[in-house]
C-alpha cells in the first residue's frame, strides 16, 4: 500500500499534532510511514503545510502531483496546496463554506469555523474535528476509526477522552449531512 | 525496539545510545529539539549527564571540545550559520584532535526554511578535514550518532553529523536500542602541552602532518566500511548513481517510480571519499551522476568526464532537492527525455498571502510599532537582530538584518556612517547574551551615538523557547546589570499591553538620546506569548472587534501593526479573526486613526 497525505493550515490550528497521530497510528498499524512538517519562521498565523507518507518511500517530501489526500484546515491553505493532489485522483477535505471554488478533485466541505463559533466544539480541537470528518468521508483513508483513537490516546491520554469526544462528533455531523 | 520518532529525537536518542553524556550548543531550526529531547531522555533514563545551552555556538562547541580532550563522549549542537561562528573553535580542534569522542551535529536548511543562507555543513567539514556522515532518514540519523561517535574515537578527531531540515523533523518508525547499556566514560584530564596548548608552530606543523595522514587513514576506511560492501551489492547497469543524505530519498523513489535503470551508490560519509577506488569503478559505467544537497561537496572530490552534476551545470545548484528536480537532471544528462512527470495544475486565483509574522499579542510587536511611531521612518536607521522580531520586517519597522549580534555592531557602523539619522537597533534577549555584549563594549567604548532596545521576553522564542541564561539564573545573569556593567546606564521598561505607556517610554529614550554623546541602551522586560508559564493572565484580557461604519478603509493598521488576525472582510472593511485574536488588547487605543476599533461585547 503506498497512500501520501498533505495537511494544511495555519500556524496554530495543530497540523503538526495531526501528522504525530497519524504516525503512531501508522506505527501501531503495522505500517511504514514517513512524515515531515513545512513551516515558515511564524508561529501563529504563518501558512503550515505537512506530509504523510504510507508504505514504501524513501524521501519524507511529497512532489506536485503526488498526494492522494489533501486535509485543510483552512479553505485558503487548501487552494494554495491543490496541485500536491494526483491530478484527478485526489481527495480533498476542507474546512470551508460552501462558497469554496470548484476545483478538479473531490472536494468535501465542512463549515468547521461556523460550528465553532455555534460553540459545538472547542476551536483548540479544529485538527481533530477534521480527522474526524476525515475518516467519515475518505474512503480510501488508510486508518480505521479504532487505529486513531488509539494513536490520540497514546499521544496524549490525558486530552485523550476529550479529542476522541470531538472525533465521533465530526464522524456523526459526516454522516448526518450525507 | 520499533519507535516513531522526529529525526531529532532519533538524534538525541542515539546519543544516549552512544554513550555521550555532555551536549552543549546554541538552538537553531532545525536542529533545536536534539538537546531538547536529550534533556527528556536524561531525566527518562535518570543518567548522571550534562546538557545545557550555552551562550553561543563557539562556547558550546569549546565546552564539548574540552570535555572530549578529558577523555569523555561529548556532542555539540547547532544549525549551520552557528557553525560558523563555533568555525574558528573547529579549526584547530580539527589539527589537534581528542581522547574520548566527539561528535558536532551541525544541521543544514536547503530551501532556507529558516535561515539567512543555504550553507553546506560538509563543505565545512572538508575544509577542516575532518570525517562527515550524512544521514538521509531519522532511522539512519540514530545509526549514524552511534557510527560518528565510534569514529571520532577510533581516530581520535572531531566527527560531523550533517542532517538537513528533511532529517531533522522528519518522522519515521525507527528502529532503535532498548534501554541504556553503556557505560559513561570518567573525565580524566592528562596534561600534555606539547598537544593541547595550541601555540608553538613546531609542534602545529607535527598535527598539521598528523591530521594529513589520519585523513588518509579514514578515506581507506570509510571505502573498506561504508563503501565496498554497498559496491558489491550494484547490479551493474550502464549509469551510476553517486547520492548522499536526502538526496539518495529523492533519487530512489524517482528511479522507482519513473522505472530508470541505473545502480545508486549512497556515499554514507561524504567527505574524505577515496577517490582513487571510486574513479576506479567509474571504468565499467557510461555516465556517472551525482546527486547531493546542497554543495558540491562529493563532486569537487572527484574527477571524471563521465561525471556529472552541479559543477557541469547538469543539477541545480541551490534550493531544496525534489523528485521533479532529479527528473531534470536526468533530463540535463540525457538519461531520460525532457518531461516533469510531477506536476500538476496549480490554483490560478488569488490568495492572500501570510508573510512570516510575530504571533498576535506578542509585544515585540507594539516595540517596533513605538519605535517608528517616535523616531519617523524617514529620519531613522533600524538595524535589528536574529529572531521573532526579525518578523518586525512586516510592519516596516526593520532596515538591516545581518547575522547573530550583528544589529549592535552595524548600529555602530550607521552612527558613524550617516550621523544626520537617528539609530534604533533592537536585538533579543538570548541573541544580546549569544553575541550583543562585545559589540556594546565596542561602542560604549568609542562613544557611537544610537539607541539599543534589547527586547527580552526571557526565552530563546523563535527557535521553540530554550532556556536562557538569565532565566536559568536571574539572581547571576541580568540584562540590566551586563550593560550596565559594559559602562552605560540601562533605561528599563516592564511590557504593559497599552501602546500608549510602550510609546512613552520610546519617547523618554528619544530624550535621552537627543543628550547623548554615546549609546543609550533599553532593556523591555516581555514575556513569550507561547510561554506558558510566564504569560498567565497577561492575554485575553479585552478581546477587539471593527466597528464597520468607522473604519475608512486607510490601511494603517494591517500595515504599520499587521497583527495575523487583521484581514478584510467581504465588504473590504478590517475585521478581527476571533480564532486567531489573544485578546492583548494593544490595538485598541493608538493605531485606528479613526478609532474604528473597539473592545467586542462578548466572547
Amino acid at each position: 500500500m503506498k497512500y501520501q497525505i498533505v495537511i494544511a493550515g495555519v500556524g496554530g490550528q495543530g497540523a503538526v499534532f495531526l501528522v504525530k497521530v497519524l504516525s503512531i497510528a501508522a506505527s501501531l498499524a503495522g505500517q511504514k510511514c514517513l512524515g515531515t512538517e513545512n513551516h515558515g519562521m511564524s508561529q501563529r498565523g504563518g501558512s503550515v503545510s505537512c506530509y504523510v507518507k504510507l508504505g514504501d518511500f524513501y524521501a519524507p517530501a511529497i512532489d506536485e502531483g503526488q498526494a492522494d489526500l489533501l486535509i485543510a484546515l483552512e479553505a485558503t491553505e487548501a487552494l494554495r496546496n491543490l496541485h500536491y493532489l494526483k491530478p484527478n485522483a485526489g481527495t480533498v477535505i476542507v474546512n470551508a463554506t460552501s462558497e469554496f471554488p470548484e476545483v478538479a478533485y473531490k472536494v468535501y466541505h465542512t463549515d468547521a469555523f461556523s460550528k465553532a463559533r455555534n460553540k459545538a466544539f472547542p476551536i483548540d480541537a479544529l485538527n481533530v474535528y477534521m480527522l474526524g470528518f476525515t475518516l467519515a468521508k475518505d474512503p480510501n483513508f488508510p486508518f480505521t476509526c479504532k487505529e486513531i483513537e488509539q494513536a490520540i490516546t497514546k499521544m496524549n491520554p490525558k486530552l485523550a477522552e476529550k479529542n476522541i469526544n470531538v472525533l465521533h462528533q465530526a464522524i456523526n455531523d459526516a454522516k448526518a449531512k450525507a | 525496539m520499533k519507535q516513531t520518532l522526529m529525526g531529532n529525537d532519533a538524534i538525541a536518542l542515539g546519543l544516549i545510545h552512544a554513550g555521550i553524556d555532555m551536549v552543549s550548543g546554541y538552538p537553531g531550526t532545525p536542529s533545536s529539539e536534539i538537546l531538547a529531547n536529550f534533556q527528556k531522555y536524561k531525566h527518562h533514563f535518570k543518567l548522571d549527564a550534562y546538557a545545557e545551552w550555552a551562550t553561543n555556538e563557539k562556547v558550546g562547541f569549546e565546552v564539548a571540545y574540552a570535555g572530549a580532550i578529558a577523555g569523555k563522549r561529548t556532542c555539540a549542537t547547532m544549525k549551520q550559520v552557528g557553525l560558523n561562528v563555533a568555525s574558528d573553535a573547529l579549526m584547530s580542534a580539527a589539527y589537534i584532535g581528542l581522547k574520548g569522542a566527539m561528535l558536532l551535529v551541525s544541521a543544514d536548511d536547503p530551501g532556507f526554511y529558516s535561515s539567512q543562507t543555504e550553507q553546506d555543513s560538509r563543505s565545512f567539514a572538508k575544509f577542516a578535514r575532518i570525517p562527515v556522515l550524512d544521514p538521509a532518514t531519522p532511522q539512519e540519523a540514530y545509526d549514524m550518532v552511534k557510527l560518528g561517535t565510534k569514529i571520532s574515537h577510533l581516530f581520535e578527531t572531531v566527527v560531523m553529523l550533517r542532517p538537513v531540515m528533511r532529517v531533522c523533523h522528519a518522522r519515521e518508525i525507527c528502529e532503535v536500542d532498548e534501554g541504556l547499556s553503556v557505560t559513561p566514560l570518567e573525565g580524566n584530564f592528562e596534561r600534555n602541552v606539547p598537544r593541547w596548548g595550541a601555540v608553538p608552530p613546531a609542534g602545529r606543523f607535527r598535527q598539521g602532518l598528523e591530521q594529513l595522514e589520519r585523513i588518509e587513514v579514514i578515506k581507506a576506511w570509510n571505502w573498506k566500511e561504508l563503501i565496498a560492501p554497498k559496491v558489491a551489492a550494484l547490479k551493474g547497469e550502464k549509469v551510476l548513481f553517486l547520492t548522499s543524505g536526502t538526496g539518495d530519498g529523492y533519487v530512489r523513489e524517482a528511479v522507482t517510480e519513473q522505472a530508470i535503470k541505473a545502480d545508486v551508490l549512497k556515499l554514507d560519509m561524504p567527505y574524505p571519499l577515496p577517490k582513487t577506488e571510486l574513479e576506479a569503478l567509474f571504468a565499467s559505467y557510461a555516465k556517472v551522476v551525482v546527486f547531493e544537497e546542497s554543495y558540491p561537496c562529493i563532486e569537487e572530490q572527484l574527477s571524471s568526464p563521465k561525471l556529472y552534476g552541479k559543477l557541469t551545470k547538469h543539477a541545480h545548484e541551490i534550493d531544496e532537492f525534489s523528485k521533479a528536480k532529479v527528473m531534470e537532471t536526468l533530463a540535463n544528462v540525457g538519461i531520460v527525455k525532457k518531461a516533469n512527470p510531477y506536476q500538476s495544475p496549480k490554483f490560478t486565483g488569488e490568495l492572500p498571502r501570510r508573510a512570516p509574522n510575530m504571533c498576535p499579542g506578542c509585544p515585540h510587536r507594539d516595540v517596533h510599532y513605538a519605535i517608528t511611531d517616535v523616531f519617523k521612518k524617514e529620519h531613522a536607521i533600524c538595524p535589528s537582530d536574529i529572531g521573532c522580531y526579525t518578523l518586525g520586517l512586516n510592519q516596516g519597522a526593520i532596515d538591516t538584518i545581518l547575522c547573530m549580534g550583528g544589529s549592535v555592531s552595524m548600529a555602530s557602523g550607521f552612527a558613524v556612517a550617516d550621523p544626520k539619522k537617528a539609530v534604533v537597533a533592537t536585538i533579543g534577549d538570548s541573541t544580546f547574551t549569544h553575541s550583543g555584549v562585545a559589540p556594546l563594549i565596542n561602542a560604549v567604548y568609542q562613544n557611537h551615538r544610537f539607541v539599543l532596545v534589547i527586547l527580552d521576553n526571557s526565552t530563546t522564542a523563535m527557535t521553540g523557547r530554550q532556556t536562557t541564561p538569565e532565566r536559568s539564573n536571574p539572581a547571576q545573569v541580568d540584562i540590566k546589570r551586563i550593560v550596565e556593567g559594559c559602562g552605560v546606564a540601562c533605561h528599563e521598561y516592564f511590557y504593559e499591553p497599552e501602546l500608549s505607556k510602550t510609546i512613552d517610554f520610546v519617547r523618554s529614550l528619544k530624550t535621552a538620546y537627543e543628550k547623548a554623546t554615546g549609546p543609550v541602551v533599553a532593556v523591555v522586560r516581555e514575556f513569550c506569548v507561547l510561554d506558558k508559564e510566564k504569560v498567565e493572565g497577561q492575554l485575553g484580557r479585552a478581546f477587539v472587534e471593527i466597528d464597520q461604519d468607522l473604519c475608512v478603509e486607510c490601511d494603517w493598521c494591517i500595515t504599520a501593526f499587521k497583527c495575523p488576525p487583521m484581514h478584510y472582510d467581504e465588504n473590504g472593511k478590517m475585521a478581527i479573526d476571533p480564532f486567531l485574536c489573544a485578546g492583548c488588547s494593544s490595538c485598541l487605543d493608538v493605531i485606528c486613526p479613526v478609532d474604528a476599533f473597539v473592545e467586542k461585547e462578548e466572547v
